[in-house]
């Protein structure tokens, strides 16, 4: 094999050109709006310019820079995301068990479960502020409430997936209900389980960014909305949005991860159909 | 199992078995569900249980009224959400087909670039919403237009990559041999597309749609936050909380709800109708 055909043959390198062809178009539409535009950095300033900004020493709010502002209010949100985000999981996961026990309780909740979907949660962070009245507790209430729906709705669909062959194994072997439901049910849906989390995982960063722009105590959102009424300077926005941008992406990524760990024998086979449920 | 073994099955038993029993109960189960739900509401049992008022927190007979009363004022904002919500839903919904369908066509590229596609899903809205914002500063002089064009575009950036992976998948995963048999009858790839891959891929775009519209009603109301211009649900909620008047928040929060369920009803039912000759 010549090299050309062993660098065309790497599977890694569609990616790469595609992320250099992002990089290029970005720079040329940055190029043209630095032209063409009065200030070009509230449009699109050069990408140079906002990973620049990483390491400037030059203070940007209270003789902190902007690294540094960043990383600090990206903690604090984070911190609050991720409480959500497993108290959700946990009352998701709960809650589909619960259904699967009962079938009483699956015709009477799963309704409303498709129903809870349509309410729109993030609109609703004021009033959640309102009446939890501490901010931090409306955070993980709202993280929690966006995290449960994908979980229990995946999981549920895990355990409907069971294949009959399966029961009856179970039950030739005079299993108890409890044996079943150990043995069985809970480790087939736990691929379904995560498929759950990669969905939640970003959207609990989400309502927690949101719910942070409602009320200025440090987090990412409030030090975005600050940036943009020019309070500072205007590339801690960009690199909060690059930022943000990257924690969704690598909290999807990570819960992939921990499902390659918890689950080794899935390494290699994928789940089809997975997404269906949602 | 043990049931079985018995002589008569009980009484109980037997009523749970009957198959119209069950199917009511489908039906009246979360109907009772949902009553004693708005009984607690009603009679502020609800309140207690979360340690509210009636301010924060009112009635639904009150909400109920100001909405009858706000009518003509909800209905043009209802209006603009909706606007935004369908442009945005059925621009993204077309760019994400076709991208799936090159994506399609160019397997070795196009699986890569719908990688891509997919992380941008996980990019949040918030950090979408101002970009757009500044992005549409000279789209119009009307900063009703040019906010409602920045709306659309999130909402289409969000219905992108739902669609795109769908109808990727839709128009990939083939019933087995039936790409053979199309290669067998030497059908160019132009007609293995037209007569086999775009039907298979339809009941994957209901699929995508059902997470679309649900997620394209909240960007909207997410997106309205950013706008300049302050029309539209979803900035309606904030704007009569930071006027503490919560019960006209509720009641938006109210339509909001309901645009999201009529929308989803409407797409159960277009589902019901592409998808019957099918079964």
């Amino acid at each position: 094999m010549s090299i050309r055909k062993k660098i065309t043959s790497k599977p890694w390198l569609p990616m790469l050109i595609w992320i250099i062809g992002i990089i290029l178009v970005w720079e040329i539409a940055a190029t043209i709006v630095s032209v063409t535009k009065r200030t070009p950095e509230n449009v699109l300033p050069h990408l140079y310019q906002i990973f620049g900004q990483i390491f400037s020493t030059k203070a940007v709010s209270s003789g902190k820079t902007a690294t540094m502002l960043v990383l600090d209010s990206a903690s604090k949100t984070l911190f609050r995301a991720a409480i959500g985000f497993i108290t959700g999981t946990v009352l998701g996961f709960v809650l589909a068990l619960i259904m699967k026990i009962s079938k009483l309780a699956e015709k009477t909740i799963f309704p409303y479960l498709m129903l809870i979907q349509m309410v729109p949660i993030l609109g609703m962070a004021p009033i959640i502020l309102s009446i939890t009245g501490d901010i931090n507790t409306s955070r993980i209430v709202i993280a929690a409430i966006l995290t449960f729906y994908p979980v229990a709705t995946n999981t549920l669909a895990g355990f409907n997936a069971v294949e009959r062959e399966k029961y009856d194994l179970m039950y030739s072997y005079a299993a108890s209900k409890y044996t079943i439901y150990k043995k069985v049910l809970i480790p087939y849906s736990i691929p379904y389980f995560f498929t759950g989390l990669k969905i939640s995982a970003p959207m609990a960063i989400t309502a927690s960014i949101l719910v942070d722009t409602l009320q200025g105590d440090g987090g990412l959102g409030s030090m975005l909305s600050q940036s943009l009424k020019h309070a500072m300077s205007i590339y801690v926005f960009w690199l909060i949005v690059f930022f943000s941008a990257f924690i969704g992406i690598f909290s999807s990524y990570f819960m992939g991860f921990l499902e390659k760990a918890v689950l080794p024998h899935k390494r290699k086979t994928k789940i089809k159909r997975k997404d269906d449920a949602v | 199992m043990s049931r079985k073994l018995k002589r008569k099955k009980s009484l109980w038993y037997r009523i749970h078995q009957n198959e119209k029993v069950q199917s009511a109960e489908t039906v009246l189960l979360p109907l009772l569900f949902g009553f004693l739900f708005m009984i607690m509401w009603q009679t502020q049992k609800l309140h207690t249980l979360l340690h509210t008022d009636t301010f924060t927190l009112p009635l639904p007979s009150r909400i109920l009224t100001i909405i009858a009363d706000n009518s003509d004022k909800i209905m043009l904002n209802v209006n603009a959400t909706v606007i935004v919500t369908l442009a945005g839903l059925v621009a993204g919904s077309l760019i994400g087909y076709g991208i799936a369908v090159l994506a399609a066509l160019f397997p070795k590229w196009g699986s890569c670039g719908l990688k891509i596609i997919a992380a941008f899903n996980a990019i949040p809205i918030v950090a979408l919403a101002p970009v757009m914002t500044n992005w549409t500063k000279d789209v119009s002089n009307h900063a009703d237009i040019r906010s409602m064009v920045a709306k659309i575009m999130v909402v289409t950036i969000v219905c992108i990559a739902n669609m795109s992976i769908n109808a990727y998948r839709g128009l990939t995963e083939l019933k087995p041999f039936s790409e053979d048999l199309m290669c067998s009858y030497a059908a160019s790839k132009r007609v293995t597309l037209i007569k086999l891959r775009l039907p298979n891929s339809v009941p994957y775009i209901f699929t995508a749609l059902k997470v679309a519209v649900p997620s394209s009603v909240i960007s909207a109301l997410v997106s309205e936050y950013f706008a300049e211009y302050i029309v539209g649900v979803g900035r309606q909620i904030r704007e009569n909380i930071v006027l503490a008047q919560y019960s006209s928040a509720w009641a938006y929060i109210v339509v909001a709800c309901l645009i999201g369920i009529i929308m989803y009803a409407v797409l159960m039912i277009a589902q019901s109708f592409m998808l019957k000759k099918r079964a």
